[in-house]
């Protein structure tokens, strides 16, 4: 700002001799004889443009350089490459309920305002679960306080086996912040299917017990209630906790 | 007076100019990175096609009794198309697009990404695996590129209506009613193209796998930005 407002004397000699001496030479020699002080402001009603004119243009293009800059920011921001596969979707994530602890009632929308990593998975999941659990609870560790605004939900594939408080003392496990949530079978399927989520049982060892094959993928929901993110089996916690600083800031 | 301050400013003038060099060139780079976003804008260097949202997960029998499932797809571009064996007109035969795809798909460049159909039947009572492959073989389908695949009805219900939102349904008549519709997947999931009606042309299909295509093989790196740009600009094909 300081620039312009120097300028701007300057410019304004420039042109205003010249201005004067073109359009108004009579009053310019009518004031001139009189006091000095009267000969500025005479001058400066007719040339009230002139005088200011550069600094209008310096505030125009301040301004027209903050939008600029702003734009360049936000597009930036927006262009922040995730590591994750992104989402546009035009609708927000589908609605779903299901139960949680002590048989409660658990929807999608109660956590609009949170980001939610929705995993499915089951607690008798030899391998591939535990390890995704992990993962997604280092993650919440190397967020810090941004991990307030990010809620981590477990929903089993398995309600035959998964009980509501056998799962939630499963994910509580990794992190006291998770929450594990299940249904009647076919409400669990017709959740997975929205979410691009497979799973099928199938045999196992006599230890086991049977074992679900399913889709080990992180599907995240941003704090407005739209699909965002999709992270593979995998993905390490600090890119995952990467993206999510980035979603919910 | 006058001339006193003109002196004045003269003097001051020398000392500002670099300073108001440096300024106008800031605004010269600002100008020139708006031009460039602006004719990124207009001229649309990079067509994209939009990630509308996850498809669904899915676990259906093939015409050979094999289970397919959406984790088969991975790594494939995919075209869905809804319809049953005995859908002649009246009904809505959107298996001949597929089939006009089909034919033409190896004259298309996919930089060796896989492109496959999947035709699920919504008349899982009727279409048994046979009659799915005596369908197929009265289609003309290339076997190793295209599926076709059933099951059961409430689980239809859920990958049709509720993952590719398609309505059907059995009337009580017996009559099957649906929407016709082709949807495109991408090889990590993702729903990028949506054809609500039967006559599309195949060649729209055609381009908008081209441009998938072109999308995953160049829109990593370097190029990354620039592709995340034409999403951000909705740098959209005509519809």
């Amino acid at each position: 700002m300081t620039e312009d407002c120097e300028i701007e004397p300057t410019t304004d000699n420039e042109i205003e001799p010249i201005e004067d001496g073109g359009t108004e030479p009579i009053e310019d020699n009518e004031t001139e004889p009189a006091e000095d002080n009267e000969t500025e402001s005479a001058e400066e009603k007719p040339g009230f443009w002139q005088r200011y004119k550069w600094l209008f243009i310096g505030a125009a293009a301040l301004i027209g350089g903050f939008l600029v800059g702003l734009g360049i920011v936000r597009f930036a921001d927006r262009s922040y490459s995730y590591h994750g596969t992104v989402i546009q979707s035009p609708h927000r994530a589908t609605d779903f309920t299901l139960v949680g602890l002590d048989d409660r009632p658990v929807n999608l929308s109660d956590f609009t305002g949170k980001a939610v990593m929705l995993y499915f998975g089951y607690t008798f999941c030899p391998d591939v679960c535990p390890a995704s659990m992990v993962e997604l609870a280092k993650a919440m560790e190397l967020l810090g306080k941004d991990a307030e605004k990010v809620q981590v939900i477990m929903i089993s594939v398995d309600p035959e086996r998964d009980t509501t408080e056998k799962l939630n003392e499963y994910v509580t496990h990794f992190d006291p912040s998770f929450i594990g949530i299940t249904g009647r079978e076919n409400e669990v399927e017709a959740v997975a299917t929205m979410y691009g989520i497979f799973y099928e049982k199938h045999e196992g060892t006599a230890a086991t017990g049977y074992l679900i094959d399913h889709t080990a993928s992180v599907v995240t929901i941003d704090p407005y209630g739209y699909l965002r993110l999709i992270y593979p089996f995998n993905t390490p916690a600090e890119d995952i906790a990467e993206d999510l600083k980035h979603l919910v800031n | 007076m006058t001339e006193i301050i003109a002196g004045n400013d003269s003097g001051n003038n020398e000392v500002e100019k670099p300073r108001f060099r440096v300024v106008w060139l800031v605004y010269l780079a600002l100008g020139i990175l708006l031009l460039g976003v602006l004719s990124f804008v207009t001229f649309r260097p990079i067509l994209v096609l939009p990630r509308i949202t996850l498809a669904p997960g899915f676990s259906l029998t093939d015409q050979d009794g094999n289970r397919l499932t959406n984790e088969d797809m991975r790594g494939k571009i995919t075209l869905y198309n809804i319809t049953h064996s005995t859908c002649t007109a009246p009904c809505p035969e959107t298996s001949l697009v597929m089939k006009d795809v089909q034919d033409q798909l190896p004259e298309l460049d996919t930089g060796g990404l896989p492109v496959e159909l999947v035709t699920i039947s919504v008349d899982p009572e009727h279409d048994t695996p046979q009659e799915l492959r005596s369908y197929a073989d009265s289609l003309g389908a290339d076997l190793d590129r295209w599926h076709f695949v059933t099951g059961p009805v409430e689980r239809l219900k859920w990958v049709i209506g509720g993952g590719f939102r398609l309505y059907f349904d059995h009337m009580e008549d017996g009559r099957i009613v649906f929407d016709p519709g082709f949807m495109l997947v991408d090889s990590r999931g993702i729903l990028r193209a949506e054809y609500r009606n039967a006559d599309v042309q195949s060649e729209r299909i055609l381009r908008d796998i081209g441009l998938i295509a072109d999308e995953i093989k160049n829109g990593d790196g370097a190029n990354k930005v620039a592709y995340e740009a034409a999403h951000l600009f909705m740098c959209y094909p005509p519809r």
